[in-house]
């Protein structure tokens, strides 16, 4: 019997979830150009619109599902277990909860909407201390460069939390005067841009949000995208597992299946173990985050364990692998490319620390359950 | 030996030459840890070539430099300090040593001057599909016919076949009842009918390796390495000859500094102390594996010079400093890694699948996983050293 690892989420939404994921992978695996991989995650795009995957968080008032938390771990657990190329966790969870009350949600849950979400801290080459809103000629201007932000296809607009006097939620159209993009394709087969605003003129219609509300609805909207990404990356590091331990099986040296030699086996155990804890961790903070009492703790305790187990867990994977560990031929080594992505996604090990230390009390909600 | 070798002066004057000879651009690549193709390296070798120093390790009178381990050592080392090219390539480390040893004048005469002077560029056929780590149990086979082989079989991860002339190759030439028998060295010119070379994609981006697929190719015999049935003995040989390439640490050095220069430049500022001083923490930690491993470095180049045995000294060394290697790249990643990682990309066809300024810190992470995979992988060492210590 194969070895099935234990799921955070299971039930129909998740197994939908993932046969379309499966069937994406399969599909996007196939094609060896650019150009060709651009139309492909197009057509996923449009193919998780119709299924209503941006709708499901969304009130049915406003076109969408009038979906729970539930719904969006289900979609990102299934979605993650094949290492779908998709943005699920921002476009399914962070953007509808940001532009929620907003009037264009109904083409968010869609799939018109095509929105990129910049949050504080977004990366940049120079730092110039974030995109800043400044007061010129009585009107106010946009200004600045962020880089690698992740992306659905040919974007719409761009969700901005520009820092200035007063901070500001702004949804810009992406054709706007001087706003620029550049998209390309992470190694997890994700699109992501870099976004130039060079003194765009803000347009009073952008503001989605303003004043001290802002940090507020950005920092909760990052912890649901840090909590949906822990959720696809333990989805992402079971079925890893699962793929290291049939090729290990199945792969013989010296007259033997590599499965049967210590070293290997103890290795795919601590893999296991590593999950586990992982799978433990994170269930952990979507219980918090579904119960009355939201624990952002929780959420960063996930994420940071996520950054180490990620990439030891990928590092192994690729190990167990030997030279077809190098190659892109494998679903297990996508897979590796998306565990090590993710500790670039809504914030990093050091992110999370940083906030745990300066948080007061840190230790007794840590420790409470 | 010669006692009377000042090394210090031998040292000053390597270095004085790689400055001024070592062209700019090439050493602007070596320095960008790019992974180095044969455009970068000949030139080089041509020059080195031209000034006598070719080959390093080789006898004087096969054109070699009859520079003593020390020397040798230290060459490498101001090579790496320089950012030339190391002098890696599979035909003046590997397979020229071999030919020395084992082959016939004639062959001596024909295939030794091309690769010191670096006209000939060779690559190494030896793993299979099947036959990783249990490389005994090839099965490319060479069928004798006449005065010729007919060669049938695939190899795989035949690093830069694609730009090779030759392949100096393992293949079954008879079945004996042990898999370490029956094999033979056999060098085949890369452009004979029946041979088909495809790209592996691997993922740090660069084209690194092939598999290369031969069917039904005929190799004249004349180029067969000693005796049919011995090549097991001279691959060994081989790796015997290579085990003091490890002492060299100056390359590990080398990117040590980079990534700390990286992390000073790139977190600076008061609002990125605590990732810096992580960083930063943790590439002490490295330094201090390395300082170890220079100095078992240096006992390995005395332990040769006074002849004697290197013993479990460069198992140690490969397997601490991969894994060092492997450490200082995660910390380029980490430092970098928000800004660069989600866009390195593959731009299709050849060249570098990206232009970004520092990207190849996120390369050079996904290149470093094979350090531990390649040149006999940690679990093998691991193997190799256990039973050493234990005696069974
Ligand atoms: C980038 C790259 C360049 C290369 N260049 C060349 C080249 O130029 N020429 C050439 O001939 N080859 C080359 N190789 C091949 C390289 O030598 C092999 O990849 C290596 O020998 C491992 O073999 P494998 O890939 O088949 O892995 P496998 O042998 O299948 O190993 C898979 C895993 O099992 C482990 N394992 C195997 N046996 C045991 C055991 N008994 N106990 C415990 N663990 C075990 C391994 O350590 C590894 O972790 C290259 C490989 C790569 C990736």
């Amino acid at each position: 019997m194969t070895f099935a690892t234990t799921l955070i989420v299971s039930g129909e939404t998740f197994e939908m979830a993932y046969r379309f994921g499966q069937v994406a992978e399969r599909e996007l695996a196939g094609i060896a150009d650019a150009a060709g991989q651009a139309a492909c995650i197009e057509r996923l795009w449009n193919g998780i619109g119709e299924l209503g995957w941006m709708g499901t968080a969304i009130p049915e008032e406003a076109g969408g599902a009038g979906g729970d938390l539930a719904d969006l771990a289900a979609i990102a657990s299934g979605a993650g277990r094949a290492g779908l190329a998709l943005p699920v966790a921002s476009s399914c969870g962070v953007v509808p909860a940001l532009l929620a009350g907003n009037p264009v949600l109904p083409d968010v849950a869609t799939g018109a909407a095509r929105v990129a979400v910049i949050l504080p801290g977004a990366a940049q080459d120079e730092d110039t201390g974030g995109l800043r809103i400044r007061l010129l000629n009585d009107g106010l201007t946009l200004d600045g460069v962020v880089v690698g932000v992740e992306t659905p296809p040919n974007p719409t607009h761009a969700l901005v939390a520009a820092e200035g006097a007063e901070p500001m939620l702004l949804l810009i159209p992406a054709s706007s005067p001087g706003v620029q993009t550049e998209l390309y394709q992470r190694i997890d087969g994700r699109l992501a841009a870099d976004w130039h605003f060079s003194l765009v003129t803000v347009d009073s219609g952008w503001i989605v949000a303003r004043g001290p509300e802002v940090p507020e609805r950005t920092a909760a909207a990052r912890d649901l995208g840090a909590l949906l990404t822990c959720i696809e990356c333990v989805s992402a590091m079971g079925a890893l597992i699962e793929q290291t331990i049939q090729y290990l099986l199945n792969r013989e040296q010296f007259g033997a299946p590599l499965a049967t030699y210590q070293a290997l086996r103890h290795r795919v155990a601590d893999m296991y173990v590593e999950y586990e804890n992982l799978r433990g961790i994170t269930a952990r903070a979507l219980r918090a985050a579904q119960s009355g009492e939201p624990s952002w703790q929780a959420i960063a305790f996930a994420k940071l364990r996520l950054g180490e187990a990620g990439r030891a867990v990928a590092e192994s994977a690729i190990q167990c692998h030997g030279g077809m560990g190098m190659t892109e031929e494998l679903p297990a080594i996508r897979l590796c490319k998306r565990l090590m992505m993710a500790e670039f996604e809504f914030g990093n090990r050091v992110f999370q620390a940083a906030r745990l230390l300066a948080a007061d009390g840190r230790t007794s909600t840590a420790a409470a359950d | 030996m010669d006692a009377a070798i000042d090394y210090q002066a031998f040292r000053a004057e390597i270095r004085d030459f790689a400055l001024a000879h070592c062209p700019p651009d090439i050493r602007a690549v070596v320095a960008s840890y790019r992974k180095l193709s044969r455009k970068v390296w000949y030139p080089w070798q041509r020059i080195l070539f031209e000034h006598g120093w070719g080959a390093p390790s080789w006898p004087k009178e096969f054109g070699g430099t009859g520079w003593d381990p020390r020397q040798r050592v230290i060459f490498d080392e101001v090579m790496a300090e320089c950012d030339c090219p190391p002098q890696y390539h599979h035909g003046l480390r590997h397979l020229g040593p071999v030919i020395i040893e084992f082959g016939t004048p004639e062959q001596q005469k024909r295939f030794l001057p091309g690769i010191l002077n670096g006209e000939d560029w060779w690559c190494q056929g030896y793993s299979e599909p099947g036959a990783g780590s249990d490389l005994a149990s090839l099965r490319t086979t060479a069928r004798r016919e006449d005065d010729h082989y007919m060669v049938d079989g695939q190899k795989t991860w035949t690093s830069h076949a694609h730009e090779s002339d030759w392949m100096y190759t393992l293949v079954r030439t008879s079945k004996e009842p042990k898999k370490q028998q029956g094999i033979s060295l056999l060098l085949i010119p890369l452009n004979l009918p029946g041979i088909t070379i495809r790209p592996i994609r691997t993922i740090d981006g660069w084209h690194h390796v092939n598999e290369v697929f031969l069917d039904g190719v005929r190799v004249p015999a004349a180029n067969r390495i000693g005796e049919e049935g011995q090549g097991w003995t001279y691959g060994k040989f081989l790796l015997e000859r290579e085990r003091l390439g490890g002492a060299n640490i100056a390359p590990h050095r080398k990117a040590l500094e980079r990534v700390r220069e990286l992390v000073a430049t790139e977190l600076a500022g008061e609002g990125r102390r605590a990732e810096r001083e992580l960083l930063q923490h943790r590439l002490l930690l490295a330094e201090s594996e390395l300082l170890a491993a220079s100095e078992l470095g240096r006992e390995s180049v005395e332990a040769v010079m006074q002849g004697n045995a290197l013993g479990m000294l460069p198992s140690v060394i490969k397997l601490g400093t991969s894994v060092t290697m492997q450490t200082i790249s995660q910390i380029a990643l980490d430092a970098v890694g928000e800004r660069l990682a989600p866009r390195f990309r593959r731009v299709d066809g050849a060249g570098p699948n990206a232009e970004e300024p520092g990207i190849e810190w996120v390369q050079n992470y996904m290149y470093a996983r094979v350090r531990t995979i390649y040149g006999g992988s940690s679990e093998v060492q691991k193997n190799v050293i256990a039973k050493q210590l234990f005696g069974i």
